[in-house]
């Protein structure tokens, strides 16, 4: 079984190549502007570099988000173009269960992995869970996009914790919490994505926006003016 | 040129694909999100984009079947690649982009306004160049010369805004639903196009195959405020019918005017405003008066489709796999004109 991963949900999109032993190549764009735009020049360089083709993929996993919606979107097109064009399936994971899952290695006893993901507008998409023996996630606050100082509080509340992701810096510190270390166990790793498929099973190959479009949001909070008045 | 095409377009808010062999239309799917945008008034591009996520793929399956091909049918890929609101360009440039590099076939990049002018290629129109084509949508006004249909050149376009944006502003101040194209035109059936004198956009300033549409706009709010509401209630009619003809005839003047500077034989109109039944009319009638050969396509291939996306991509070159791997999708028009 290869499987080709991928996710674009971050500044840094990140590609992998699983076969059935594991991670055959992985590859990150560094972060540039726009970077989930080059992720199919990226994932050509990285079949190449296996010697693979496109008709020898078997499965496609993509990062659903959250985070940047033109990324997911970028992301999931591809994804989904593939698997169309090669008659194979395309299965979803989440991209912050993906950083959480990577971020697990940084992870002491008793502590509770929060995966963050800077949502922008001075917001995160944020979750937190505990780890248990063989790295399973149980989730103890469900991802959604947080005002950074009300997340830190839920994180207070939950207990000790280690954050990770390229919205870590956002979270107010606590004396509960601390950060997980430089290095790849800060950025979502498309391999993950696969190994959290196998852990939980595919989500369905949807967004994970965890926000409305702006439009949207103004209509309903006129439509709630509108029934107060 | 041989060979199936398969296009795909998402530049704004209809996710459309097709199948074309040549001048031929095998099948043209177009998923319209217009009552999905209604309830905002306009287009929401992030709103836009999400829906053609959800929706490309079952669109191109859809027009596959439709032409009863299958992809490995298929010679050639074409998307829309500019101009257009980017995260909904984006969809389709990254499934077209899939799509091609994964059964190894050449990607044929368009650009959108290239593609509403070549929808008179098509049959059962097939008007051969050389022409004079109008492109009228809530986005463009425009007038090109096409000597050649690979490379249209811009003669004249709107120094403010769009024709269609007009119609749904005016449409929108006398209470007609977005999008207020259809509702206006049906109005204005009743109305007296002579009632009310707006001002027709650049009237009687040279030679000039320009437009401008913010001074009627304006016009139509100043009226409507000295009518009131009951006044404006009473006179609707007349008001959309005025206001459509101080839009759309300049439209015909102009492309009349274009066709006899350059000694073409032929006119064409193209985009969504060229939906507009008076628009058709005047053209008809300007046309039929100078011996002119005039190409009006069907109202299915006026509003956005990717049929037309699939004609353009006769006339634009062909990306070889794997070489457009890093190609993107670009949200503006490139300066001057069209990107062949
Ligand atoms: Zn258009």
């Amino acid at each position: 079984m290869t499987t080709f991963a991928l996710d674009t949900a971050t500044p840094t999109p990140s590609l992998a190549l699983v076969g059935v032993d594991g991670v055959i190549a992985e590859l990150w764009l560094g972060r540039v502007p726009g970077g989930g735009r080059r992720v199919l020049e990226a994932a050509h360089h990285l079949l190449g570099a296996c010697g693979v083709v496109p008709a020898d993929l078997q499965q496609i996993v993509v990062g659903v988000g959250p985070g940047g919606f033109t990324g997911i979107r970028i992301g999931i097109a591809t994804a989904l173009g593939l698997g169309q064009a090669l008659g194979i399936p395309v299965h979803g994971a989440s991209s912050l269960e993906a950083l959480a899952l990577g971020a697990t290695v940084a992870c002491r006893e008793g502590e509770l992995i929060a995966p963050v993901i800077d949502a922008r507008r001075r917001e995160v998409f944020a979750g937190a869970y505990a780890v248990d023996a063989d790295r399973g996630l149980r989730q103890v606050i469900a991802p959604a996009a947080w005002d950074p100082g009300d997340f830190a509080r839920a994180l207070a509340q939950a207990g000790p914790a280690v954050i990770a992701g390229d919205g870590a810096a956002l979270v107010p510190a606590l004396p509960t919490t601390r950060l997980a270390p430089d290095g790849p166990v800060q950025q979502v790793r498309a391999a993950l994505l696969v190994a959290r498929v196998a852990q939980e099973g595919p989500l369905p190959v949807l967004p994970h926006y965890l926000r409305l479009p702006d439009a949207e949001e103004k209509r309903l909070e006129r439509l709630a003016a509108e029934a107060r008045a | 040129m041989t060979g199936l095409v398969l296009a795909i377009e998402t530049s704004c808010d209809e996710t459309a694909a097709a199948v074309v062999d040549g001048r031929r239309i095998l099948s043209s799917i177009v998923a319209s999100q217009a009552e999905l945008h209604s309830v905002y008034g306009g287009v929401v591009p992030e709103v836009a984009a999400r829906h053609h996520l959800t929706t490309v793929n079952a669109v191109v399956d859809e027009a596959l079947r439709e032409a009863g091909v299958s992809l490995n049918d298929i010679a050639r890929i074409a998307v829309t690649r500019r101009p257009g609101l980017i995260g909904a360009l984006l969809v389709g440039v990254a499934t077209a982009k899939a799509l091609a590099y994964a059964t190894g076939k050449d990607l044929v990049m368009v650009d959108h306004l290239h593609g509403h002018i070549a929808a008179v290629w098509l049959e059962p129109l097939s008007l051969d160049a050389p022409f004079v084509a109008l492109t009228a949508s809530g986005g463009h006004t425009r007038i090109d010369l096409v000597e050649d249909y690979t490379a249209p050149q811009l003669l004249g376009q709107t120094l403010d805004d769009a024709a269609g944006e007009a119609i749904d502003k005016g449409a929108r101040l006398l209470g007609i639903p977005y999008p207020g194209g259809p509702g206006l035109e049906a109005l204005a059936r009743d109305g007296d196009p002579t009632a009310f004198d707006f001002p027709v956009g650049l009237r009687g300033r040279g030679p000039g195959l320009d437009f401008s549409y913010a001074g009627v706009k304006t016009a139509l709010l100043y009226v409507v405020r000295d009518l009131g509401e009951e006044g404006t209630t009473a006179r609707r009619a007349d008001l959309a019918a005025s206001y459509q003809e101080a839009i759309v005839r300049p439209l015909a003047d102009r492309l009349m005017r274009a066709a006899e500077i350059h000694g073409v034989p032929a006119v064409s109109i193209g985009g969504g405003v060229a939906a507009n039944g008076r628009l058709r009319h005047l053209v008809e009638e300007g046309a039929a008066s100078r011996g002119l050969r005039v190409a009006i396509p069907d109202r299915s291939l006026c509003t956005d489709n990717a049929a037309m996306i699939g004609a353009a991509a006769a006339f634009s070159p062909a990306i070889p796999w794997p070489h457009y791997v890093g190609e993107d999708a670009i949200a503006t028009a490139p300066p001057g004109g069209i990107a062949a």
